[in-house]
């Protein structure tokens, strides 16, 4: 028989004070864009002197990882799961740099080294001297609800417990610069990302940040059900509803029962239309949203999931979230949906105890 | 295992050919694909022999024949020549709902990437490189693949350095395995770029001369560039469309070293408990074994610690195994299913693969492997290895239908 599976940790490293607690007690507004995280500090979790060649990806997703385990009291996962759009593109660019300005002539191991896309994956398992499964995943604005599946699938079909998965991406100025060129963000560095959602101006609102969740059979006192899981590619917005009918199916849940609905809404106008049919579909839901609070990346949806789950172990929502209905009184289920450039498309749904 | 994961098309492009009959032939042949850098414009190009496919980019495009040539990265071009002949094999419609792809790369997009980096940073792009811009990350190819052939479903990329196609077939077959996928396209793609021979040049681990895989006198390894894919099906759909199996995925494990981020431990723990944990799940023991298709890169390193993971799980002598990375060149991210076209190869037609340029044991692992072409080999379970940076250790077990 299938096993069922439940967050029993969560960390979130994010521009917001999410690191190490269970909700967000004050939201953090911002003026100009990208958003940066507010990184804790490393000597906490490991030997600065081991921690110095780390970039900054690394540092924090290997956080994020590490305390997600210490919340769920996990020492040994069963399986160590990362998704990233783009890995460590701090090292990328050092490489390329000094290759193309020194035409090929001087070698730089270290940051070759640093540019392995599992780079951050391989830390945690020495980190934690942990030779389980482990996997790195890159598909843009899938790259994370495709690592979920995953970790669903062990614990799930495979028997496998305490699976830690999450996602980690930062913004490098020359990466504001360069995809901001094709108008993934807004072109304006002045945003207030609290109003961002009101702005006209085509791009989002730049972020960066992680999330990592620990994934059991056994449920914990606090432990948040993970019901489901979808990603697909080049969906339709229509077509999500119907995918989110198949997954509340699929967990014995109907339509009215999810209280809380989570879109990734950025403030890109046109991409930002894309959630309509969701929201008319589920009308009597609290709707939040979260970019405006930590900015669009390509696994900012590991955050989505962790709002959502913060939102059921806590029972409230920080005000500068919620966009219509209740913000406190606990929450039962929640369906996040996400998507990256109108092309990645997800789902994420939650139920509570 | 409860359900067969069969695999029912196969398609590669490597430096012994475009097309599947092209690599068999050069594989019995024993005509290797490593020579010379020259298409790849490199300072090292006069230092390091390569396995390259000889087709410059306008050439491989009309070979492939995108329905538009604009934005294609080496990888991605590489990449749709081989899934069309898997699917060609395979004949089934990739556009059906319940079919994913899951593609691996390690460098994606960076073979133009890095030809239009520091315009792209200056802004003084061309209209020719503008196409580019945004074909960097690992994946870019999976998207443009499956755009390309009306995939509207899941798709994924894995990118764990050297095993990463090796885990886009563990993943499909996990995903058919629990009724997931019906149909799952994975594989992977590697261009060859000057941002890989100058990372494996920096590290000092590539080969001056032709690899010697498991020899005592082995220099490193050579770089190559392919693109392989599978057509992975659950059995209930093939018989259903009355599809021919070619071989089953039957079993499949990736573990980590936990040892050092680009080397593997002296006494192979890692790659030890992949070969244990992969035969455990398909059910089998070492002595079911037949062929190993063995990651062996060439490197002092991964040879020793691969050869000490061999001894100790199938004892003094193994079974026949061989690197054809001897033949490929190691392709990094395309390694995995690269091996594992060879794997349903060597099944179908009865034969191990050389390890070509193989002289002398290594003294402190002494193992000879397969040093000319096997044949009429019964082979009803072959091993694959694939290993990676991250500490990453995957193997896989291709079995006769």
């Amino acid at each position: 028989m299938k096993a069922r599976a439940y967050i029993t940790g969560a960390s979130a490293i994010s521009p917001q004070p999410t690191f190490d607690r269970d909700a967000l007690e004050h939201v953090v507004a911002y003026t100009t864009h990208p958003l940066n995280v507010i990184l804790p500090d490393i000597a906490n979790f490991m030997d600065p002197v081991r921690a110095r060649r780390m970039t900054r990806h690394t540092r924090m997703g290997l956080m994020a990882a590490i305390n997600a385990l210490q919340r769920a009291g996990v020492e040994q996962p069963g399986a160590i799961i990362v998704a990233t759009g783009d890995g460590c593109k701090d090292s990328v660019a050092r490489f390329l740099d000094n290759m193309v300005d020194h035409d090929e002539a001087v070698a730089n191991p270290t940051a070759f080294i640093g540019s392995t896309h599992n780079s951050l994956a391989g830390q945690i398992a020495m980190a934690l001297n942990s030779k389980a499964y482990n996997y790195t995943y890159l598909q843009r604005g899938a790259s994370f609800p495709t690592a979920l599946m995953d970790g669903l699938l062990k614990v799930r079909e495979e028997g496998e417990r305490n699976v830690v998965v999450g996602a980690a991406d930062v913004v490098t100025p020359d990466f504001f610069r360069t995809h901001r060129r094709s108008w993934l963000w807004k072109q304006n560095d002045q945003v207030a990302n609290l109003e961002v959602l009101t702005t006209t101006d085509r791009g989002a609102l730049a972020g960066e940040g992680s999330a990592f969740f620990v994934l059991d059979s056994i449920p914990s006192t606090k432990a948040v059900e993970l019901l489901g899981v979808d990603s697909v590619f080049c969906a339709k917005a229509e077509d999500m509803v119907g995918r989110a009918e198949g997954l509340l199916a699929e967990a014995g849940k109907r339509p009215e029962d999810v209280d809380l609905l989570i879109v990734g809404l950025n403030g890109d106008p046109a991409e930002d239309r894309a959630y309509d049919p969701i929201r008319e579909h589920f009308p009597n839901a609290t709707l939040a949203c979260y970019k405006p609070l930590c900015g669009e990346f390509y696994t900012a949806n590991a955050l989505g999931l962790w709002f959502a789950w913060s939102a059921l172990v806590s029972g409230k929502l920080p005000n500068e979230m919620v966009l219509k209905g209740r913000r406190s009184g606990g929450f039962k289920t929640a369906l996040v949906h996400d998507h990256f450039q109108m092309k990645d498309h997800s789902l994420m749904l939650l139920g509570g105890s | 295992m409860t359900e067969h994961v069969h695999i029912s098309g196969i398609g590669i492009i490597s430096a012994l050919g475009n097309s599947v009959d092209a690599n068999l032939d050069a594989l019995l042949n024993e005509r290797t694909g490593i020579g010379p850098i020259t298409r790849l414009q490199t300072r090292h190009s006069s230092l390091y022999p390569a396995a390259e496919v000889k087709l410059v980019h306008e050439d491989l495009a009309a070979l492939v024949a995108p329905r538009s040539i604009r934005g294609w990265s080496r990888t991605a071009l590489l990449g749709l020549q081989a899934v069309h002949e898997a699917l060609a094999q395979a004949g089934i419609d990739p556009t059906h709902p319940r079919t994913g792809l899951i593609s691996a790369s390690t460098s994606g997009g960076m073979d133009r990437s890095e030809s239009i980096y520091k315009q792209l940073l200056n802004d003084e792009l061309n209209a020719e490189q503008e196409q580019y811009v945004g074909t960097h990350d690992p994946g870019e190819h999976t998207e443009r693949i499956a755009a390309e052939l009306g995939i509207n479903g899941f798709i994924t990329t894995i990118s764990t350095a050297c095993s990463s196609s090796a885990n886009a077939i563990m993943l499909g077959s996990r995903m058919i395995r629990s009724g997931k996928l019906d149909v799952a396209i994975v594989g992977g793609s590697d261009a060859l770029s000057r941002f890989t021979v100058n990372g494996f040049h920096s590290l000092m681990i590539l080969d001056r001369e032709p690899c010697r895989p498991f020899d005592e006198h082995r220099q490193g390894l050579n770089l190559g560039e392919a693109a392989a894919y599978l057509v992975l099906e659950s059995e209930a759909h093939l018989k259903a469309r009355n599809g021919k199996s070619l071989a089953c995925v039957s079993g499949h494990a990736n573990t980590n070293d936990a040892f050092h981020i680009t080397a593997s431990s002296p006494n192979g723990d890692g790659a030890f408990l992949a070969m244990q944990q992969a035969l455990l799940s398909a059910g089998l023991t070492p002595d079911a074994i037949n062929y190993i298709n063995v990651h062996g890169t060439g490197t002092h390193n991964n040879d020793l610690s691969e050869g000490r993971a061999l001894q100790r799980l199938f004892g003094p002598a193994p079974p026949p195994f061989s690197s054809t990375k001897t033949f490929t060149g190691h392709t990094l991210g395309a390694a995995g299913a690269v091996e594992a076209v060879f794997a349903v190869l060597a099944i179908q037609h009865n034969v191990c693969f050389a390890n070509l340029r193989f002289q002398e044991p290594m003294i402190e692992a002494p193992l000879i492997p397969v040093r000319h072409s096997l044949h009429n080999q019964r082979i009803d379970h072959i091993l694959s290895n694939s290993f990676g940076f991250g500490g990453n250790n995957s193997s896989l077990v291709f079995s006769a239908t």
